[in-house]
């Protein structure tokens, strides 16, 4: 058993010596493609990370004409934080609304003097339920809120973040579509560098076969070298794309997190890694089967 | 050892066929030259004998197995009990003469150290030990084809299968590698030989078969 495998890396790294610069080939498409699809992947979850922050305060603002008497504001309470999309439902009287409005206005709230703080209505806010912060969640509350005519007025901004999903959907299919059309080209390539070297070997493996190696064993070492080739080059698509996100992503993702006051950016976390390799290795591995078939017949 | 019943053989569907119905039985330990003239079906037949080529028809028994209805999983374990000497030698450039031997061995998974053992005795055999790293390439013709019955002969074989192998060699040569046929059919290996040398069945009487078109003319036992 240990004489095989000793045998087996012997006959992998033989492979690897005579071919060297198909190996390299092999092994930089599958670096190449990898880096730019983690590139991707990396702009993707970034962005969407910030979305998400950015949804946290989606929330509905339902102003009311008069200060509500305590019983009458319970009752409402009670039937907004019902609904099923609500998470919870605050209660800013015109104090409150006039204190913040002034730290809002910093040095320049001196100019708030004199006012009463009546002139600012009160209102309900009400936030949502994480899987409920969207544009229509807050359309059909404000829709059955509408019915009462206590409520004057309804504001729910943040228009332009649904824009910003959909824009966030547009670059997730554009990568994806990305993602698939590179990792058919690697796959395409590792497959016909493998297909080289096999042309290049293809007397040793007809002489092989002729003197009773079994299709498993001659397959065998051009299998690992395949999953090496993958492996090596999501290794070097690992430290290129972290390289490209410490070169770029991290300042250009950083000063628009600074913008929006949050978040950090990220790289790919460990299991993500793990899994940029796990591609490459598959990836490796089903080009050399691709190969094999048509080269090992028996 | 070697049973053919029937065997049709053809490379393209209307083509003529290259064997025509044959029915032959080499018992074992036997030595058979095979002759004809070029095109008779001489390669063909023991194509079919190692499973490189399947017959269109008829059955073929070797060493009591029925090779036809055998599943291609099974190919390799009847190869590694048939030493097989090619026209064209069919050794390895990139390896020495050690590792072409030791090929058949490796691919069986045997020790290391029986390898090099058997390895050595074999080359030491046909009269190479001197050469063991030296590569196919650095050497003559005649030493090439010793290299190739050696590689034949490392697995001591059941049945050995040669096509033409004193090919353009002249007869001092062909007279020593004959003798390493002889010397393994001593030692109870089957032997088939194809062959269009005279000299050679004339100088060592053995039994022929004759193919003319795919067609057995001649089964003489002298
Ligand atoms: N791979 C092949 N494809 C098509 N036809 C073939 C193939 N191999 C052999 N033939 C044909 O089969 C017939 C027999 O060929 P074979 O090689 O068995 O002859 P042979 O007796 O070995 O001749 P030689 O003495 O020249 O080696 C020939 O007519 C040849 O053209
Ligand atoms: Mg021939």
């Amino acid at each position: 058993m240990l004489d095989q495998t000793v045998y087996l890396c012997r006959r992998v790294l033989r492979n690897i010596r005579q071919s060297p610069v198909l190996c390299s080939a092999a092994i930089g498409t599958v670096a190449v493609a990898l880096t730019i699809l983690t590139f991707f992947a990396l702009i993707v979850v970034n962005v969407q990370l910030l979305a998400s922050h950015w949804s946290e305060d989606i929330q509905v603002v339902a102003y009311l004409d008069n200060a509500p008497q305590p019983t009458r504001l319970k009752e409402w309470r009670k039937l907004i934080e019902d609904m099923p999309e609500v998470a919870r439902v605050t209660y800013v009287d015109s104090e409150e609304a006039m204190r913040r409005f002034s730290t809002r206005l910093g040095p320049d709230s001196d100019l708030l003097e004199g006012f009463d703080a009546e002139i600012l209505p009160a209102s309900l806010e009400i936030s949502f339920k994480a899987e409920h912060r969207s544009r229509k969640a807050a359309e059909a509350v404000v829709a059955r809120l509408k019915q009462n005519p206590d409520f004057s007025e309804f504001s729910y901004g943040q228009d332009w973040l649904e824009r910003f999903e959909s824009f966030l959907d547009m670059l997730r299919i554009g990568g994806g579509v990305l993602g698939v059309f590179l990792l058919f080209a690697a796959l395409f390539i590792v497959g016909n560098t493998i297909k080289l070297t096999l042309y290049a070997r293809r007397d040793e493996l007809e002489i092989m076969s002729l003197v009773g190696a079994t299709s498993l064993f001659i397959k065998t070492p051009f299998l690992l070298e395949g999953a090496l080739h993958g492996a090596m080059g999501a290794l070097i698509a690992l430290g290129g794309s972290f390289a490209l996100f410490q070169i770029f992503l991290q300042r250009g993702l950083a000063s628009l997190l600074l913008v929006s006051g949050g978040g950090q950016v990220v790289f790919l976390a460990w299991h993500q890694q793990l899994l940029l390799i796990a591609t490459g290795i598959i990836l490796g591995l089903i080009g050399s089967i691709l190969s094999l078939r048509k080269f090992v017949r028996i | 050892m070697i049973q053919l019943y029937n065997v049709c053989k053809s490379y393209q569907k209307d083509s003529s066929s290259a064997l025509h119905n044959l029915n032959l039985k080499i018992p074992k330990g036997d030595f058979v030259y095979i002759t004809g003239p070029s095109g008779a079906g001489k390669s063909t037949l023991l194509k079919l004998l190692y499973c490189a080529e399947k017959p269109n028809r008829g059955q073929i028994l070797v060493n009591g197995q029925n090779i036809t209805r055998m599943g291609s999983r099974h190919i390799p374990y009847l190869r590694r009990r048939t030493g097989i000497v090619f026209q064209d030698f069919k050794l390895l450039e990139n390896r020495t003469l050690f590792e072409n031997v030791a090929f058949p061995l490796e691919i069986q998974g045997k020790k290391r150290y029986e390898i090099s053992n058997k390895v050595y005795q074999t080359l030491k055999h046909v009269g190479l030990h001197g050469k063991l790293h030296k590569y196919p390439l650095q050497l003559s013709g005649g030493e090439q084809q010793r290299v190739a019955i050696a590689r034949a002969l490392v697995i001591d074989p059941l049945i050995l299968l040669a096509d033409e192998p004193t090919g353009n060699l002249d007869i001092d040569v062909t007279l020593d590698i004959f003798d390493l046929f002889k010397g393994a059919n001593a030692r109870g290996t089957t032997v088939l030989l194809a062959t269009h040398n005279r000299e050679m069945i004339r100088r060592f009487p053995r039994r022929v078969i004759a193919l003319d078109q795919g067609k057995l003319v001649e089964d003489f036992t002298p």
